[in-house]
Parts: C-alpha cells; sequence; structure tokens
C-alpha cells in the first residue's frame, strides 16, 4: 500500500517535471529579478521565481518546488544585501547544491551591482529592523536595473560558455532597448520633480531618488515597527499644514495605513506596483516603470 | 538531478521530523485534552520566543545554542507559572493560558518597538517550516525524543503537575522551530480528538497510525499540488481524524 502510494506520487511528479532539454536552471528570488533573467537567457534559461509581487520577499511559505528547484539550480539570482536573509542562507544551506552556494559562481547577488543608498553610519538598534549593508530595495531606479543586467549578462556567459555569445547578444540588445526606454521615463518623470509626497517607508527610496520626489514624511519610520500614536498624531498635524501631493504605497502593502492618513488629512493614496507582477499592467521590467510613472504622473494632473 | 529526485528527496527529512514530533505529541496531547488546556502550546511556543527577544534585549549576542537555552529557560519559567496557577485558580486555568499567550506575545512587541533591531528575523527565529528542516535540528529532535519517551513511558504516572509542565514546555520549544505552530497544535489535539471515544487501550496506537499516515498523505499531496506543506498536512490530518473519529463504536469505550 505505501510502495504504491509512493510509485503513483513518483509517476506523477516524474510526468510533471521531466525537462525539455537542457536549459540553465535559475532560482531567482524575487519577480523582478526573475523577469530579467528572462530577458538576458532568453530560451537557454528555465527560471522559476520564489516570491510574487504581492508576497512580502522577507518572508516566504515553503513549497516542495522551492526547494527542489535550489537542489537543481545552476544558478540563483538573488537580491541580496540581506533582503533574503530570513530564508534563502537556510534554503540554501539544507539545499547540499554546491553549484550555488554564496560565493561561487552559480550564486548571483543583483545588489552587489549597484552602489546602495541608506547605508547606515553605524548599526544602531534604535532605528528599526533596518539592513546594514544599506536599502536593498534598489530594482525602482531603472540606472540600477541596467548595471544588475550588465552584471548578469556576464554570469550568465560565465558559467554556460557554450552559449556565450548569445548571451553577450541579448545583453547588448537588452541595453539599448533599456536605454531608449530610460529617455522616455526620464521625460515623463520630469514633471514630477520636487513633488510632496508620504511614503510608507524607505522600500521607495530608489524611486523617490531618481524621479526627484520630495519625501515629507514615512507613516512607518521605523520599518518593521508599528508607528507609535504619538508619531502619528505629529504626522496628521505636520501634514494639515503642508500637505503632499499624495501618499505612496506599494501593492504589496497592506493598505490599512495609507487610507487611514488619506482619509485624515484628504490625500489620495496612489498604489505603485513596485514589482513585476505588483499590478495587471506591469508584466516585465519595462512595462514596470510605465505602469509607475503613468501612476504617479494622473495623480499629479 | 531532476527535480523529481529533488522532490522525493524533500519528502523524507519532513517526513521524518513529523514522525518524530508526533511521538512526542500524541501521548501530549492526550494529557492536554484531558486537562482541557488545549491552547497551552501556543502559550509555551510565544513564551520561548519572549525568551529570545528579552535575552537578545539585554545585551546577549545569541548565537546557535545560547538562542536555545534562552528559549527553553523562558518556556520552563512559563511552563512553572502555569504549574502554580493551575493549583492556585484550577477553575480558570485555561483562560489564564488564553491571557499567558497574549501577554507574550504582546510583550514582544512591546519589546521590539525600543529595540527592534533583527526583529522580524528574531520573531521567525522560533517559527520553523517542516520543509526547511535540517539534519542538525533532526539530530536534536531525535535525542530529545527518545529521552522523553523514556521518561513518559517509565514515570508518567509519578511525573505530577510540575513534571507534565516541564516537559511539555521542552518538546514543544524543539517542535515549534522544528515544524512550525500550526503543525504543532495540529499534531497534539487532533489525533487526541479523533481518538477520544475509541477503546482507551487503543487510542495511543491510532493516534500514532493517524499522524504517521497524515504526514505522509498531506507530504505527497503537497508535492503533487506544489501547495505550502504545513496547511496540506494540517487539512490531511482533519480529514483523516473525522474519518477515523467516526469509526469509534460507543461500546468500545471504557
Amino acid at each position: 500500500m505505501l510502495r504504491r502510494l509512493t510509485m503513483t506520487v513518483a509517476a506523477l511528479i516524474l510526468g510533471a517535471a521531466l525537462p525539455a532539454h537542457a536549459e540553465l536552471r535559475i532560482l531567482a528570488t524575487t519577480a523582478d529579478w526573475g523577469a530579467l533573467a528572462i530577458e538576458l537567457g532568453g530560451d537557454k534559461v528555465n527560471v522559476y521565481t520564489a516570491t510574487s509581487a504581492l508576497q512580502d520577499v522577507h518572508k516566504v511559505d515553503a513549497k516542495p518546488s522551492l526547494v527542489a528547484r535550489a537542489r537543481t539550480a545552476d544558478l540563483v539570482v538573488a537580491n541580496g544585501a540581506d533582503l533574503e536573509i530570513g530564508w534563502l542562507p537556510v534554503l540554501l544551506q539544507e539545499s547540499g547544491n554546491a553549484k550555488v552556494r554564496p560565493g561561487t559562481p552559480g550564486y548571483f547577488e543583483a545588489a552587489a551591482a549597484v552602489k546602495l543608498t541608506d547605508v547606515p553610519t553605524a548599526v544602531d538598534r534604535s532605528m528599526g529592523d533596518i539592513h546594514p549593508y544599506g536599502n536593498p530595495h534598489i530594482q525602482l531606479d531603472p540606472r540600477n536595473v541596467a548595471e544588475v543586467a550588465r552584471a548578469l549578462s556576464a554570469r550568465l556567459a560565465a558559467i554556460d560558455p557554450p552559449d556565450a555569445a548569445y548571451y553577450q547578444q541579448r545583453g547588448a540588445d537588452f541595453q539599448s532597448r533599456w536605454q531608449q526606454a530610460m529617455a522616455r521615463w526620464d521625460a515623463a518623470a520630469a514633471p514630477l520633480k520636487g513633488i510632496p509626497v508620504v511614503v510608507i517607508h524607505q522600500d521607495q527610496s530608489y524611486l523617490c531618488r531618481w524621479i526627484g520626489l520630495n519625501r515629507l514624511a514615512a507613516i512607518e519610520p521605523k520599518p518593521g515597527v508599528p508607528p507609535s500614536a504619538g508619531y502619528l498624531a505629529q504626522l496628521t498635524t505636520q501634514l494639515s499644514a503642508d500637505k503632499p501631493k499624495m501618499i505612496l504605497r506599494n501593492a504589496y502593502n497592506d493598505p490599512k495605513a495609507a487610507e487611514w492618513l488619506s482619509q485624515k488629512i484628504g490625500v489620495p493614496v496612489v498604489t505603485l506596483p513596485f514589482s513585476v507582477g505588483g499590478t495587471p499592467e506591469a508584466k516585465d521590467l519595462f512595462s514596470l516603470f510605465d505602469d509607475t510613472l503613468r501612476r504617479l504622473s494622473e495623480a499629479v494632473k | 538531478m531532476s527535480d523529481f529526485m529533488a522532490n522525493l528527496s524533500i519528502l523524507w527529512p519532513a517526513l521524518l521530523a513529523g514522525v518524530l514530533v508526533s511521538l512526542s505529541h500524541v501521548p501530549l496531547g492526550q494529557q492536554v485534552l484531558k486537562r482541557g488546556i488545549v491552547f497551552i502550546d501556543l502559550a509555551i511556543a510565544q513564551v520561548a520566543a519572549l525568551g529570545v527577544i528579552i535575552a537578545q534585549t539585554i545585551g546577549l549576542e545569541l548565537h546557535g545554542w545560547m538562542t536555545q537555552v534562552a528559549a527553553v529557560v523562558a518556556a520552563l519559567l512559563g511552563a512553572m507559572l502555569l504549574t502554580w496557577t493551575e493549583r492556585r485558580r484550577p477553575e480558570v486555568q485555561e483562560a489564564l493560558i488564553g491571557v499567558l499567550f497574549v501577554l507574550a506575545s504582546t510583550a514582544q512587541i512591546l519589546l521590539l518597538a525600543n529595540d527592534p533591531h533583527g526583529g522580524e528575523e528574531l520573531k521567525d527565529l522560533l517559527a520553523g517550516q517542516i520543509l526547511w528542516v535540517s539534519s542538525d535540528q533532526l539530530l536534536r529532535a531525535a535525542v530529545l525524543t527518545a529521552i522523553f519517551l523514556a521518561v513518559w513511558f517509565r514515570w508518567r504516572t509519578r511525573m505530577g503537575h510540575v513534571g507534565f509542565y516541564v516537559v511539555f514546555a521542552v518538546m514543544v520549544t524543539m517542535s515549534v522551530q522544528l515544524v512550525g505552530v500550526y503543525l504543532v497544535f495540529t499534531t497534539l489535539i487532533v489525533p487526541a480528538l479523533a481518538t477520544y471515544r475509541h477503546a482507551a487501550g487503543r487510542q495511543l496506537v491510532l493516534g500514532y497510525a493517524l499522524a504517521a499516515v497524515s504526514y505522509l498523505a498531506g507530504l505527497a499531496a503537497s508535492v503533487i499540488t506544489d501547495l505550502p506543506s504545513s496547511a496540506v498536512i494540517v487539512w490531511a490530518m482533519a480529514v483523516l481524524a473525522i474519518v477515523l473519529h467516526l469509526t469509534a463504536r460507543p461500546a468500545d469505550r471504557r
């Protein structure tokens, strides 16, 4: 009985999991880096994405397919800077997969390719649930995406030498399309410069800095710690006098805090995709920025 | 190695973790149900997590085994408190357990509000996931479970209230980190619920069988459907428990 059950299970899994041909097996931790891996790897790669845009990437529910992919991956594309500290180190260690151990070519960190902002000068425990290496939410500045793409193209070529020319060609193609798109985005972002906004917390930093949005305040100043009653009272007083244009919320944030403040001070909430898949329109990296800028521009009108 | 082989190799550590947890929790759960204190595991788990956060707050650098010590010490203190309340106010013991749960959980929020660095990670430190089980954890669990079984089946009648709460605190602190709080609660309570109308002599064996089959079926279903394993196992055990419960004949009862 037990054996027959195991055999049935085995047959079912086998039917579903047989790879069509020898592709490079990639485990990406976020939807954005998964999307980038597909852009750069084309049909030479098979990408599994561990989290969707609407999940908090700090936490992950253990699904069998995730553990299975960690064991068989040729390349892990992580965000890094401690974003996945809650689960990726455990997963990689328990997978026993030597190919993707941190420090080896099979382990790629996007954050290593860019300069991080908000790096604390001293790790002070009073600052909240901060990231000692700096702010890890780098994907919302298109200049960062270009840097990460350059590094990832080189890495793909390095671990899969027979297809190196293919990756180089795809990488160059991506860069030229990205540069054109960036010209378009810079034009769309120009009128947004200096617009006063309120954010939930620092995961919109790169976006605000790239566009030049004027961050008046954060609803949750210490990441991961609910704001106190005193802080919220002071915030509403301050913002009633000095009104922002909008309250920015990421699709994965709980809407309660933003909506509460919106009712208090009579300022609209703008929901941004934050990540590929965060809104129905943000289907890939290009539409992620198109949609983000469209939503911001509409709110300013 | 294909995904298929990887899938099979995932099942075995998780199944082993489930069986180890079941070995201690099925008999413990029958006691818990008899005493009417079913939420004690949730309270103890929160107290253990609070212990880790307090240790961190007062400046102890916690690594590996020090974390375990802090968690177990806190859980034991919580167990002592519950022994005391059971003696002094037995009529409201379950309510007091509920209050302890809420106090321990909110104390963590208050402590982390002032000293929150790494708070998220600390909170998750004691919340295990059955697929993440490491071989170190399995080894530790196996040793603890062997000790538990020896103590339980030799001295249970002479253990008294203090002994029960101490054993319970240690085992739950271990199991929550191994399989997470949902599975701990389920493994504790559901087999006991499924078997309490069966003949007294068969309850333990039936409870063990239910737990083992549920972990196996739940993990298999989780691999096939690719849904989070803990939740699938919880549902598998609940459904199988209903079937098992219905097979009890009133004549079987003592």
